[in-house]
């Protein structure tokens, strides 16, 4: 048993499993680049770099990789055992040690990253105030039932669970409290609301002249647009009542039963924010006769409970606060004209690593400027010594 | 003062005419090199910087013509300046100057011309195109709206000297030389904002009322149009709108960086550097053929030394006219690629004195500066240019960017000597023997652990800024895959010889792969045309990448057959009666 586990080991921490899992990382890195130019970077990433395996299409076959995950979790046991544990011990040796602790440290952010961030976009015109921000790629419906009382009560349901699974082609969504049955069909990652005209067919719903068209998703994947047919069950009327939800709706559709009023949007995935930002005045200053952005800066307030306070965020410099981050992202309409009122739009994180990369950019350096200043001392004493 | 007015706007009307009533003279007085020098040092605002009208000459005629000069019809050869100047007062002798390049002479089967004694490559006047050009247009039009890769080699030319023939056109209407500065004491962006004469006479027709200031610009224009067929007077009057621009703050704050700007053209350091690593280049090949005339080593590694020295010192000028740190293009990318690789060459030189670093230093440097050359006249766009917002951060430009570039500079001279090690072996060149290939097996061990630090770090800090503007860390973007290929690369070839899967010649081999990686990261991405690093493309840049990824392929390959071949070798002197040759067995190295 205990030359089993010293097999093992020594495996796990074998330089050629370093060097085999090194070239299969290179290998998904090169075929997830040049997929981006066909598939786009939200689907390339979710398939090569956050997956455990996967299939890569060569044309008439499908080639069987291991996906990022799983190659950079064997990686990092690699190096646990090989480069921590069962590396010799010596003063030749500490840098290597230190440079895979902040080698280690770096894939541990990676998966803080992934595991426990959220990350989303918030856009503002001047005088308007957001307390939440949106997820760009996930759609989420939205329940409300408005009370008489003024009080809102809602309903959030994730993207996942409208899709239906395998096989069926719609999915019901029960709430307790809620005095119907969602039905939810069609749902689309893209689509738009088209008008039915005279001299064509759909084959899905037609609910008052308009059908839900379903589009092939956008390379650029915050481009989607979602949709889907809601129908509710149990309201006691002969004919269930039917809407079309769309991610670009003006507004959510409302309803009315039994005297309890209720309104159902499909939206981008809100994140709530421990503040609300508002921003005051947006500049873009482009280089001197030439529509080349020089600087962009939205001056903000962040509205606390209980304190107000004003804030500049431009681009490189973001605003860090109640372990979010809100920064500089972009700005709109794209192409608008000198005197045209323009929006600001600030990428917002919650990354529990977001400094992690920094210290092991830190610790790395030191471990490689240990160990290879130290070879080549050695190897210019060498040379002295043979002149 | 109403007539006062109408006299200024009928005088600026003239002056705006006057390249037009210029073109019934049939011939005129060459510019008086003192007229080129002050008018090649005018301060002009083009894509968002203040720059010497020289830069800008030059820069239009290597987008017209892909070359910096031309010779008239009179066989004389002309600058750049003198073209402009020719543009600007004498457009029929500017028509007739042949300065439209044409890659393809099918171009001109297209446009239904018929133009006989040229050749398939050639430069044509605007005069002889003229006749074409509405259909040129036309076609542009439709060519354009297509996808560029999706464009046919002819349309993709007709579409490029459509472009040509605009900027000429934009050229001829003085509509794109910015040299009216903005009157002192203004904010916001009219404050910044340059004029030039033809949006300035818009303005006056406008009805708005220009500045005093301004004003005595517009006479002295008005004055040097009215005598530019007296050299002298011309001459005269070139100075002194050099003075009435003076009293102007920006074009006082401005002029220091211009001089340097003009200084930097005119010694034309990357010129003399080239010239220098190219004699060195020879002069190495001369050395290997004949190693005994050690003077050849020595001169070869001073040429090296010129070439760097002029290579740093356009480095460091063009830090200094744009304020900023030696790496913000992609263009001055290949400068600092150069510049690095040919100081650790010269370093690894000095370290151990074989001769072969100094000839790689020699060949990298004329390489680089070659590649820069044929860059600048492929992109022919202003190579100091601004940056768009979130480049604009002279701390990440100078960290990341440096780094990731030394990186970048590492990891291809590593190919290169992996390259030199490969051919020496597989040719078992008499000169190279045991010595020198344990000198290159170290050269290039140090400069694969000097990348991977480079590499490491840079990619790192590429994050860490993503971080600070974007609020990701790593978002697979393709330059990020690049940099971090160079990276896994280095490392797989590191831990791979600390394993004893590759030996001196197995690294060497590995080292020249490595270049295509370096070469796919540095340009390659940037051709997907997907991502945020999607810039820079230009036509031809594909054609020599492909051909560097075959040229290393090869070596590869023939690395691969060396090593068999000597393995076999080897094999055969064990299993014979004197054994003691071969090399040592697989086993893993000290850490």
């Amino acid at each position: 048993m205990h030359a089993l586990w010293q097999r093992v080991a020594s495996l796990a921490g074998s330089l050629g499993l370093s060097c085999s899992l090194l070239l299969l990382l290179g290998l998904l890195t090169w075929l997830g680049t040049l997929e981006q130019a066909r598939s786009g970077l939200y689907e390339v990433q979710r398939k090569y770099f956050e997956s455990f395996v996967l299939l890569h299409d060569l044309g008439p076959v499908s080639l069987p990789l291991p996906g990022a995950n799983l190659v950079l979790s064997l990686l990092a046991l690699n190096l646990i055992v090989g480069g921590m544990l069962r590396i010799a011990k010596r003063r030749s040796t500490v840098g290597v040690m230190i440079v895979h602790a902040g080698i280690l440290l770096m894939l541990a952010a990676g998966f803080a990253k992934w595991r426990f961030s959220s990350d989303g976009q918030i856009t503002l015109y001047e005088g308007q105030r957001a307390a939440h921000f949106e997820d760009p790629y996930r759609y989420e419906l939205s329940i409300v039932e408005h009370r008489e009382s003024g009080e809102r009560l809602e309903y959030r349901v994730p993207q996942e669970t409208l899709v239906p699974p395998r096989g069926a082609e719609r999915v019901r969504l029960r709430g307790e409290g809620l005095p119907f049955v969602v039905e939810v069909a069609g749902y689309a990652r893209n689509a738009r609301v088209q008008r039915k005209g005279p001299r064509f067919e759909v084959a899905v719903p037609v609910l008052e002249g308009l059908f839900l068209q379903q589009l092939e998703p956008e390379l650029a994947a915050e481009r989607n647009i979602a949709g889907a047919y809601l129908k509710l069950l149990g309201t006691g009327s002969d004919e269930p009542p039917q809407a079309i939800v769309w991610g670009a709706q003006a507004q959510p559709w409302s309803f009315r039963s039994a005297g309890r009023s209720f309104s159902f949007d499909l939206r981008r995935e809100r994140h709530a924010m421990p503040f609300a930002i508002e921003l005051d005045d947006f500049a873009k200053l482009d280089h001197p006769g030439t529509a080349l952005p020089a600087s962009f800066t939205s001056d903000v307030t962040v509205h606390a409970a209980g304190s107000e306070s004003a804030l500049r965020i431009s681009m490189n410099e973001p605003l860090r606060r109640d372990g979010l981050v809100v920064y500089q992202a972009s700005w709109g309409p794209q192409g608008a004209g000198a005197n045209a009122r323009l929006f600001s739009t600030f990428a917002v994180v919650r990354n529990p690593a977001d400094q992690w990369p920094l210290y092991s950019c830190i610790v790395i350096t030191l471990g490689m400027l240990l160990h290879f200043g130290r070879k080549l001392r050695t190897a210019l004493r060498l040379q002295a010594a043979l002149r | 003062m109403k007539l006062a007015w109408r006299l200024l706007l009928l005088a600026c009307a003239v002056w705006l005419c006057a390249p037009l009533l210029a073109a019934q003279q049939a011939a005129r007085a060459p510019w008086t090199p003192r007229s080129i020098e002050a008018a090649g040092s005018l301060i002009v605002q083009e894509g968002g910087r203040l720059k010497p009208l020289s830069t800008l000459a030059n820069f239009t005629l290597l987008r017209l013509s892909g070359r910096r000069s031309y010779t008239d019809a009179q066989g004389v050869r002309r600058g750049a300046v003198e073209f402009l100047l020719d543009v600007l007062y004498f457009p029929k002798q500017a028509a007739e100057a042949p300065v439209f390049l044409v890659n393809d002479s099918a171009l001109l089967q297209t446009l239904e011309l018929e133009l006989p004694g040229k050749q398939k490559r050639d430069r044509y006047s605007f005069h002889e195109l003229e006749p074409g050009l509405p259909r040129l247009f036309a076609l542009a039009h439709d060519y354009g709206a297509l996808d560029p890769k999706q464009r046919s080699s002819v349309q993709g030319e007709l579409v490029l000297l459509a472009e040509r023939v605009d900027a000429f056109l934009r050229l001829n209407r003085q509509e794109s030389i910015a040299l009216i500065p903005p009157d002192d004491g203004g904010s916001g962006e009219q404050a910044q904002t340059w004029l030039s004469p033809a949006f300035a006479f818009a303005a006056l027709s406008r009805g708005e009322t220009p500045s005093a200031a301004r004003q005595r610009v517009f006479a002295a224009l008005d004055a040097m149009a009215n005598t530019r067929h007296e050299p002298r007077v011309f001459e005269a009057r070139l100075e002194q709108l050099h003075e009435v621009l003076g009293g102007f703050a920006a074009v006082r704050e401005a002029s220091g960086s211009v001089e340097l700007e003009r200084f930097y053209y005119r010694i034309n350091a990357l010129g003399w550097s080239l010239g220098s690593f190219t004699i060195a280049f020879l002069v190495a090949a001369v050395g290997w053929i004949r190693p005994a005339w050690h003077w050849l080593h020595r001169s070869c590694v001073a040429l090296c030394a010129c070439g760097t020295l002029a290579l740093v010192l356009a480095i460091v000028l063009r830090c200094l006219i744009r304020a900023r740190p030696p790496v913000s293009t992609l263009y001055e990318t290949v400068l600092f690629i150069t510049a690095v690789g040919v100081i650790v060459a010269l370093g690894l030189e000095w370290f151990n004195r074989q001769r072969l670093a100094a000839s790689v230093a020699a060949f990298a440097g004329m390489l680089g500066l070659f590649i820069a050359n044929g860059y600048e006249t492929l992109d022919a766009k202003d190579t100091m240019p601004s940056l768009v917002a979130v480049l604009d951060t002279n701390f990440w430009l100078a960290t990341h960017v440096t780094a990731i570039t030394i990186g970048y500079s590492a990891g291809l001279l590593a190919a290169l000597l992996g390259s030199v090690y490969v051919i020496a072996k597989a040719l078992r060149l008499a000169r190279v023997g045991p010595e020198q290939f344990r000198a290159l097996g170290g050269m290039l061990y140090g400069v694969l652990c000097f990348g991977l630090i480079f590499s490491i770090v840079g990619t790192i800090l590429g994050g860490i800024w993503a971080n600070e503007s974007w609020g990701r860390f790593w978002g697979w973007d393709p330059k990020e895959n690049g940099a971090l290929l160079i990276v896994i690369s280095q490392l797989a070839i590191l831990h791979g010889r600390l394993g004893g899967f590759l030996r001196e010649a197995g690294v060497a081999v590995a080292a020249a792969a490595g270049g295509c990686v370096v070469a796919f990261s540095w340009w390659g991405v940037n051709l997907l045309g997907v991502g945020l690093h999607s810039y820079g493309f230009t036509s031809g840049i594909q054609s020599a990448l492909s051909s560097y990824y075959g040229l290393q392929g090869g070596v590869v390959l023939l690395g691969l057959w060396a090593i068999r071949r000597d393995r076999r070798a080897a094999r055969a002197v064990l299993a014979g009666p004197a054994s003691g040759a071969a090399e040592p067995p697989r086993g893993r190295r000290a850490a």
